[in-house]
């Protein structure tokens, strides 16, 4: 490091109330309802080169800390004093992960050189394309998810470039929402600029200059410093999203942590190939792509909430991305909803990294729950009513210092739900329940948190109702080191009637008068052996109403009477049920996904995707659905990968068009 | 009626600001806090005010306090056994929140357990609908089971907050009805009592907050009043409230909640009135304490207000001066992280130990003890000589981060007190983004036994050009609750459009509203004079999930003029957000009003200005921007209006100590404020 370390830390409260200042400037001139209430925004500094250095963090999204802006950077190829650049287009610069996000950068001049850029991003709530907010599971190609601004100058020399911005809008369902919110990442990134140019005439530009390369070069050592606080090792480990595709198949991904020293390796090899639907994750071959690493800023910075966040942090680990898989997907695969693969991977991230540290980390975190939108008449007015009802959240895993949190927490704590009142007046809803799901947590020593859980009535024909990022019906959330997994989401239509839907994943349904939906989102997995869980604690929840008697009983082999605990009872069935010495492994993974693997073991899967990766990208998913419906259909599959390498093989003779590629 | 007295009795020390009305003179006076026997700091504080200047219990005629019980019952979590009943079916809002977690990086933030415990927590079958009608009635023994079960698991004080409620108090108090025939030693809360507004959780949890500190309160009021009488005060006893008013104290002992953040919100109010007075409209008011910086926004004079301000770990929702609070002090730690970066805080040394220099075993260097080793304190006495300063220990402790620096003993000190200002730029920088302010255009009004010692170096960071310190800055909250209007808010969530329809339902509030704010003014205050009513309305276009508060004329509202009102807000819309959509269709929310009558103010008379060079009492030996000085040290109270200082100079008085730094200027104003310019 170049400069003292007084004036580091001084230089660091700087550039952080610069990049703080541009959040609340943005937040505060912003024109959407969406970026108010979800604060799915960026905003930072970047180095030259593309390295964010300071990042925000009391207003905004948490998923982008370290977003390397390089690539977008050097795709406009001349810079000059006044301009500003944007663009949504996944598959240029891979700064941006769907098209709903517009990111800009602008350039700041220090005596004709570029010092800086000041950077962001705004969830547009509608960037046109095939569905309206642009985002659907059904969307196989980019091209359906919306207009597309490839890095462009939005404002040349500080002039507003028109032709760009009326293309932009001429393509979007509420332009008026875009541009506005447009305008206040501008002025964010002027305010950035302003504030860089602020810190120069205070600090020197070479302090400035020296200055922001130390301060990477601190989260870094930060960084490592925590790596190296954990065993060496590799820690295999693999999660899956109910379905790839609308009623789909199990969609895997696999994550080999590689712990060596200070230094981390990230190898996706195993993850599903990419998919034709939109939750690929576009991150260009980017070995320190950020998307690909949030789960492992949220488990560093967690371990030791001190952790400067900036670039310097990705610079711990690299990752192994196979091309034309989900984590690695070619042009022109659809990536919208690529939000339900990356909370998929947090958990799988959290987990991989449990191995390595159990005592420090945590059962999965709770998942699967939808943000949920109603769309109905209200029959006062005759008025369309479009609402956000709540994002069904659910809280933390289990982990050796206590009880997971309930009803929001872990990877998904930033967000904010609708009070009742405001839904009943606003969304034309009645709701009848919202709170915290019963029995849902993933029993433990310390038990996993719960998801929340809603019942709501609708009063209009054709209420529709959509439920973006539904999972986990079938997969549940793991338990760690003797925890058990958490309970599974549910989404039905008038429940305990004769007309009662499971709507299982279903992401939007119609509602008609009178009917009833419950949602609850699944639950987090538990930490220790729950036959250990103290009874009080037992108790205390059944107090809550969190676990029923049955519930504690199974789960805990604790009997609560009508005084309370039954001791005599409760020591005879734990003493009934210990099992000295019996090992069931390190996770607990839920019964379901128990018996997928039993026909997809590992040797299976690995099978599986070795043949894919043999094969041209477009077959990919094709052929995946090919086996696992001839699997599916076996009696008695082996488990060794042979049924599948012959299916496979099968699938080469019944296309012999593929022959001739297939060794590539 | 000889004098006017009001008192801040915060943890440590209780400020006493007397106001002599035959001379005009402002006295002030600090007595140490007596937590545990209330009352008796007060009474030791009357009694010296008769020894000190003569003035007897029996001449005052105004007594006005702040108090810190209510905040330190909910910090100290040593309120009432709470239990809360909720509608049936939502027994979780207080466990579910609004979902966010304090620290959405860290994937093991928790929110803080709320007040009312989950099994404690009651769901009664009842209904109330959207528009105010019931759509099930209260079930009566569904209400006297849930009283039985509260009883018997020890709670003394129940909450009751169902759905809906804001615009129906019925069924609230249908329970209330119930719970006082089955359990008539039960306290009990309503959240249509306590702030009627629509979001149950915001509802709820400024209720528990309400309902937890009622007790404490109430009881505390008691032994004030007691200690008054037994004084031989008779003036009736007034209290401070969070919105910046004042109110009867006795009144105090059933609404609490009003009251929790007065102290704070006094100082503010404070400097807002030596503001005004001086001319200066938008001021950064900064109360620096032992733990923490207090920092409030007052744009053309006005205090900024906030709903969401926190009490402890929780958030309330009743009008509140909005103040944000910074985690340094002048007791924040100075520690080297492991990669050898000097950090400030957020760790505090405190009252006890203290920082190392006032000598009560505190060992590790606070900000405090950075100055001290600078030679920048120690001038005067600290506290009306409650403490003593060992300049020694300051170096001891200082010293022990310079040799991991590099660092020598006083270039250490300052690079504690250079970090700890950047902190502190950080924090403000963020709170007037969120304002979208520039601090170029503001002045810094310090105040708070730390606050003058930090400003200028913190207005030379963030660019102001000029700090006020006025003449009392130790005891400006109690000055506060010496100027501060009667005041209260009233609310009604109306949920309308912006149509003759929805001002035809706001006139049916407005009515309502006035009514009830005449009848607190006139009949529980027993006010006399004119009485102002400002009726503002929670605005927003449909569509949007949050209001901006914007005036409007009741008269519009009576005669259904859709037009003014509509401007007010797109103005409004414009002035807090940069733009406004006059296309759009607009919502009213809530309607508000605040009602205040205007006690009499002191009639301060300008002093005659000297154009006089001020003396200094001496000089001392100083380190300040990386070089060793000699400064001039003057003592405030020998200051004159008009008297010129220069930079680097130190300024000590009873209760704190003022640090001009070389490039600043200062003179008396004619206030007797000591205002203090940057050289262009």
């Amino acid at each position: 490091m170049a400069i003292d370390k007084v004036t580091l830390e001084i230089l660091k409260n700087h550039t952080r109330a610069a990049a703080e200042s541009m959040a609340f400037t943005l937040y505060r001139t912003a024109h959407s309802t969406f970026v108010k209430e979800t604060e799915d925004f960026t905003t930072g500094l970047t180095t030259p080169e593309g390295e964010t250095f300071a990042t925000p963090t009391e207003l905004g999204a948490t998923w982008f800390v370290g977003l390397n802006y390089g690539r977008a950077i050097r795709m406009i190829d001349e810079y000059e004093e006044g301009d500003i650049c944007m663009t949504n287009d996944p598959y240029s610069g891979y700064v941006c992960t769907h098209p709903p996000d517009m990111h800009i950068w602008k350039p700041i001049f220090h005596e004709g050189e570029i010092v800086a850029f000041s950077v962001g991003h705004i969830h547009n709530t509608d960037v046109g394309g095939a569905v309206p907010a642009s985002l659907s599971r059904t969307l196989t190609e980019v091209h359906q998810e919306g207009v597309r601004i490839p890095p462009a100058k939005i404002l040349k020399k500080g002039e507003l470039n028109q032709q760009v911005l009326d293309i932009f809008l001429a393509n979007v369902r509420a332009p008026d929402q875009n541009w506005g919110d447009l305008k206040a990442q501008i002025a964010a990134c002027n305010t950035g600029e302003r504030k860089v140019k602020e810190m120069i005439e205070r600090f020197g530009i070479e302090t400035f200059k020296e200055g922001v390369g130390d301060l990477l070069d601190y989260a870094e050592a930060q960084a490592r410093a925590i790596v190296r606080d954990l065993p060496d090792g590799t820690y295999p480990f693999a999660d899956y999203i109910d379905e790839d595709a609308v009623d789909g198949w199990p969609c895997r991904m696999k994550l080999t942590l590689i712990i060596k020293g200070d230094e981390l390796v990230f190898d996706f090899t195993g993850s599903d190939p990419q998919l034709e639907s939109s939750m690929n994750m576009p991150t260009g071959g980017d070995e320190r792509h950020v998307l690909l690493l949030v789960g492992m800023v949220y488990v560093l910075y967690s371990l030791d909430p001190s952790l400067f966040l900036n670039s310097g942090i990705t610079r711990v680990c690299r990752c192994i991305l196979p091309s034309g898989t989900m984590i690695n997907p070619v042009f022109p695969a659809a990536v919208g909803m690529r939000t339900l693969s990356c909370n998929r991977l947090h958990g799988l991230t959290f987990g991989a990294f449990a191995q390595a540290a159990p005592d420090r980390l945590m059962g999965a975190p709770a998942s699967g729950g939808p943000i949920m939108n109603v769309n109905t008449i209200d029959n006062r007015t005759g008025r369309r009513i479009m609402a956000a009802i709540n994002p069904m959240t659910g809280g933390s895993g289990g982990r050796a210092a206590g009880d997971g949190t309930d009803g929001s927490g872990a990877n998904q704590g930033f967000l904010k739900n609708t009070p009742v009142e405001i839904n009943e007046v606003e969304a034309g809803i009645k709701v009848l329940r919202y709170g915290l799901a019963q029995d849902s947590a993933g029993p433990g020593k310390h038990r996993g948190g719960l998801g929340t859980d809603m019942v709501f009535q609708a009063f209009s024909p054709n209420t529709k109702v959509t439920a973006r990022n539904r999972d986990r019906t079938t997969f549940t959330g793991w338990g760690i080191a003797g925890g058990k997994a958490g309970g599974a989401s549910k989404f039905i239509k008038n429940p305990d009637t004769d007309h009662e839907v499971n709507l299982r994943n279903t992401d939007i349904l119609s509602m008609g008068p009178g009917d009833i939906i419950h949602v609850t989102c699944g639950g987090a997995g538990g930490w220790g052996d729950p036959l250990t869980r103290d009874p009080q604690a037992v108790l205390l929840d059944y107090r809550r109403g969190w676990v029923t008697a049955d519930h504690a009983r199974d789960a805990y082999s604790v009997v609560i009477g009508e005084g309370g605990i039954d001791i005599p009872a409760t020591d005879a069935l734990r003493a009934e049920r210990a099992a000295p010495g019996k090992d069931d492994g390190f996770y607990d993974l839920g019964s379901r996904r128990e018996a997928f693997e039993a026909v997809w073991t590992d040797a299976n899967y690995d099978a599986l995707t070795e043949c894919l990766a043999s094969l041209p990208v477009h077959w990919r998913f094709y052929a995946k659905h090919r086996i696992f419906a001839a699997i599916a259909a076996k009696e008695a599959p082996a488990t060794n990968g042979d049924d599948v390498r012959a299916l496979f093989e099968a699938l080469l003779i019944e296309f012999p068009q593929l022959l001739p590629t297939a060794a590539e | 009626m000889k004098c006017r007295v009001a008192v801040d009795i915060g943890g440590t020390f209780t400020d006493f600001c007397v106001l002599d009305e035959e001379t005009g003179e402002l006295r002030t006076l600090k007595t140490l806090s007596t937590p545990t026997t209330p009352g008796a700091e007060v009474m030791n504080g009357i009694a010296e005010i008769d020894q000190r200047y003569g003035l007897k219990p029996s001449s005052i005629g105004y007594f006005s306090h702040g108090t810190t019980v209510g905040v330190n019952t909910v910090i100290q979590r040593r309120g009432a056994e709470l239990a809360l009943f909720t509608t049936q079916g939502f027994e979780d809002v207080l466990e579910v929140a609004r979902l966010k977690v304090p620290d959405p990086y860290n994937i093991f933030s928790r929110r803080p357990a709320p007040l009312a415990p989950r099994e404690r927590v009651y769901g009664i079958t009842e209904r109330m609908l959207k528009d105010g009608s019931v759509e099930t009635a209260v079930d009566a023994a569904d209400v006297r089971a849930a009283v039985a079960a509260a009883t018997a698991d020890g709670a003394d004080t129940i909450v009751v907050a169902l759905l809906h409620a804001y615009s129906n108090p019925d069924n609230e108090r249908e329970v209330r009805g119930i719970i006082a025939e089955a359990a008539p030693e039960m306290t009990v809360t309503l959240s249509s009592d306590v702030w009627p507004v629509i979001r149950e959780y915001e509802r709820t949890v400024t209720s528990t907050v309400a309902g937890y500190v009622q007790r404490r309160v109430a009881d505390y009021i008691g032994s004030l009043q007691a200690a008054l009488a037994k004084s031989g005060v008779s003036a009736e006893l007034l209290i401070t409230k969070s919105n910046g008013g004042i109110m009867a104290a006795e009144l105090g002992k059933t609404n609490p909640i009003q009251t929790l953040l007065s102290g704070t919100a006094s100082g503010v109010i404070g400097a807002a009135d030596v503001a005004a007075r001086i001319g200066a409209s938008d001021v950064l008011s900064f109360d620096v304490g032992g733990t923490s910086a207090d920092v409030a926004v007052i744009r053309d004079g006005k205090p900024a207000f906030g709903t969401g301000e926190m009490v402890g770990d929780f958030p309330i929702y009743v009008p509140t001066v909005s103040v944000t609070s910074i985690g340094e002090g002048g007791g924040s730690i100075a520690w080297i992280d492991d990669f050898g970066m000097l950090k400030v805080g957020p760790e505090s040394a405190g009252s006890t130990p203290g920082p190392a220099c006032y000598g009560q075993g505190g060992e590790r260097p606070a900000i405090t003890d950075a100055f001290a080793t600078l030679g920048l304190l120690g001038g005067a006495e600290l506290g009306y000589g409650a403490v003593t300063l060992d300049r020694a220990a300051a170096d001891r402790a200082v010293g022990g981060l310079a040799t991991r620096l590099g660092l020598g003993l006083q270039e250490t000190a300052e690079s504690i007190i250079r970090v700890s200002i950047s902190g502190m730029y950080l924090e403000i920088s963020k709170l007037m983004s969120r304002h979208g302010a520039d601090p170029r255009s503001f002045a810094l009004l310090a105040f708070g036994g730390a606050g003058p010692m930090t400003a200028c170096l913190l207005a030379r960071e963030l660019g102001i050009g000029r700090v006020i310190v006025p003449p009392t800055p130790g005891v400006l909250s109690a000055y506060g609750g010496l100027i501060a209007d009667i005041r209260n808010d009233f609310i009604r969530t109306a949920f309308v459009d912006l149509d003759e329809g929805g001002l035809a339902v706001l006139e049916g509030h407005a009515v309502d509203l006035e009514r009830q704010a005449l009848a607190w003014l006139r009949d529980e205050q027993g006010f006399e004079g004119e009485a102002r009513l400002i009726f503002t309305a929670d605005m927003r276009y449909q569509g949007q999930s949050y209001e901006i508060e914007t005036q409007v004329k009741r008269a519009d509202i009576s005669a259904g003029r859709i037009l003014p009102i509509a401007e007010a807000f797109h103005a409004e819309h414009a002035a807090v957000y940069d733009h406004s959509d006059p296309e759009a269709p607009v919502q009213i929310v809530n309607l508000r009003l605040v009602v205040s009558g205007s006690v009499a103010k002191p009639d301060f008379q300008p002093g005659t200005m000297t154009d006089a060079v001020a003396k200094p009492v001496g000089n001392i030996d100083i380190f300040l921007d990386g070089a060793a000085r000699t400064a001039n040290l003057y003592a405030r109270s020998e200051l004159d209006c008009g008297n010129t200082l220069t930079g680097p100079a130190v300024v000590s008085q009873d209760d704190c100590t003022t640090i001009i730094p070389p490039g600043f200027d200062a003179h008396i104003d004619v206030w007797g404020n000591l205002v203090i310019e940057q050289e262009a």
